[in-house]
């Protein structure tokens, strides 16, 4: 049953997308994370062009988040005046992050970025969560008491000027950190075709120091304002967000995202932790072995010649 | 009667298909193209099938390793080439006609006027006047081969050397396939007649590809307003997550 995508212009098996939409919404309800990181890689595998899957697997990020974000809003479990202020840094980013990738990709230099990218930032926090939770799980089974949290924050959290009370999160610190978070998140988001959810997490939990109970929910309240907005430019801006495409993902993906939340409930956090961090770190040395190995053909077709 | 007297031979062709139809079920066509030899003399004859599609520009980029990193080198526009191109013929190319009449004709692979334009520049070399010069040097048949080895690869460059067959007498029969990538605009195929080494009589027959229906609508929508575009595209992803959780709720 192949469908025919009309801006990616190839055509692509269906149900297989929306087996593959419906797997990585369980991943990204499990986890609480978008889900885009293994998603863009897979479908540049089955040769959609990179720029139209990096695009359209931001609003497919979008309708999955969607889809969690609900039900952690009604556990109250969404800090929405910080989701603003990390949005509000994201929407700057995703501007920069769309003109940023258009140029690299008129340079030739996408498939570099991308793929460095990747190597670098899945591989780095892949790394930190699977040692960090391995190292939970190990206690707990020894039957040590788990590690406290330090609950010492960086005091230039609170040196910074333009302090906001955040009272879900029982925070007063200044809005600098997270503006910035969320228009680094924002510059991803347009680049690894990623909601950042595997940043932001780790960032909320030790950077900003927000309790845990929020911390999920706040990160895909943001996901889905950055990459609505990501797809709003890259459809403007590049034409490259094929409906089609993020459709057939989202029907798969919405459903997949609701069990995904359900079954977490029957995980401890650290192994979810473990099993997403080295998730992640296989997804960054799969997506960085490419610049290691002499290539076959050593000749590339770059798109968007126009 | 005198040589004067019997009238040139004529080759005349049809395609079963003028308009391909690009829709959601879309996975390539095979077009089948036929045609005839009138010639009294019924002297042998050899038939050449080309068929171009619309004008790409291309833009390719050579994997260079920097520091143990494989990286793109600078990307290199060619231009001339066309999206989409078929030569069949009854026999190899190089045995129907020499290298000369190919080159006119831009008949085969090895004759498509494919260069660099960027690349080159014109000066005066050893006392000649306005000779081309390419950046690319030497490398530049590399670069060349490499445009046609990745467009082949993608079913969109074919050399058939028997893919036109005289099924009876002068009437003969050719197949095009276009693979679900192929570009879409209009198409242009040539039918030569080729008689002791000279091409002696052509034929041309067009071909439109073209989105249909929903997918065109989509296409058209998508590069006419790209912002509302954009901004229907988020809708339906905010409201499909927004049903399934709404769906979820109620079990």
């Amino acid at each position: 049953l192949d469908i025919y995508l009309p801006i990616a212009e190839v055509s692509v098996n269906g149900p297989l997308l929306i087996a593959l939409g419906a797997a990585v919404g369980f991943v990204s309800g499990l986890f609480g994370i978008g889900g885009g990181f293994l998603m863009t890689p897979v479908l540049v595998l089955m040769g959609v062009p990179p720029t139209v899957a990096v695009a359209s697997e931001a609003n497919h990020v979008a309708a999955s988040s969607t889809s969690s974000v609900i039900s952690y809003g009604r556990k109250r479990a969404v800090d929405f005046r910080m989701g603003t202020v990390l949005a509000a840094g994201g929407a700057i980013g995703s501007l920069v992050g769309v003109e940023l990738f258009r140029k690299l990709r008129l340079l030739g230099q996408a498939d570099l970025v991308v793929a460095l990218s990747y190597l670098v930032f899945l591989g780095v926090i892949g790394g930190l969560m699977l040692t960090e939770s391995a190292a939970a799980v190990l206690r707990r089974r020894r039957g040590e008491p788990p590690k406290r949290r330090g609950d010492r924050r960086p005091p230039w959290l609170y040196g910074l000027p333009l302090k906001m009370r955040f009272p879900r999160s029982r925070l007063y610190i200044s809005v600098i950190p997270p503006l910035a978070l969320g228009a680094f998140v924002g510059v991803l988001s347009a680049i690894m075709g990623v909601g950042g959810g595997f940043i932001l997490v780790p960032a909320m939990v030790y950077v900003l120091r927000m309790p845990a109970a929020v911390v999920v929910g706040t990160s895909l309240f943001q996901i889905i304002i950055t990459t609505g907005l990501t797809s709003v430019l890259q459809a403007g801006r590049n034409q490259t967000v094929d409906i089609v495409l993020s459709t057939l993902l989202l029907a798969g993906g919405v459903l997949g995202a609701q069990f995904g939340a359900r079954a977490s409930s029957r995980f401890r956090a650290e192994e979810l932790r473990a099993l997403l961090g080295l998730i992640v770190l296989l997804v960054g040395l799969r997506m960085g072995l490419g610049l290691f190995v002499t290539p076959e053909e050593p000749f590339v077709m770059i798109s968007g010649g126009q | 009667m005198t040589a004067a007297d019997v009238p040139p031979p004529v080759v005349a062709a049809a395609l079963t298909e003028s308009e391909v139809r690009v829709t959601s079920s879309f996975r390539g066509a095979r077009i089948v193209l036929y045609g005839a030899v009138f010639d009294r003399e019924a002297r042998p004859s050899d038939v050449v099938v080309l068929v171009r599609g619309p004008e790409q520009p291309i833009r390719i980029a050579r994997k260079i390793n920097v520091a143990g990193l494989w990286v793109n080198s600078r990307p290199v526009v060619f231009a001339g080439a066309p999206g989409f191109y078929m030569a069949a013929s009854t026999r190899p190319l190089a045995e129907i006609a020499g290298f000369s009449t190919l080159r006119r004709l831009g008949a085969g692979i090895d004759h498509l006027p494919i260069n660099a334009p960027a690349e080159q520049r014109i000066e005066t070399r050893y006392g000649v006047r306005d000779m081309v010069v390419s950046r690319l040097g030497s490398d530049y048949l590399v670069w060349r081969r490499a445009v046609v080895r990745l467009k082949a690869g993608a079913g969109l460059y074919d050399t058939d050397e028997t893919g036109v067959r005289f099924v009876d007498r002068g009437l003969f029969r050719s197949e095009i396939a276009l693979p679900a990538g192929a570009p879409t605009g209009d198409y242009e195929a040539r039918i030569i007649l080729f008689q002791g080494g000279r091409p002696v009589a052509e034929r041309v027959r067009t071909l439109r590809v073209e989105k249909a229906g929903f997918e065109r609508g989509l296409y058209l929508f998508a590069h006419d307003r790209p912002w509302s575009y954009g901004v229907a595209s988020v809708v339906i992803a905010l409201a499909a997550g927004w049903a399934a959780s709404a769906a979820f709720r109620r079990n």
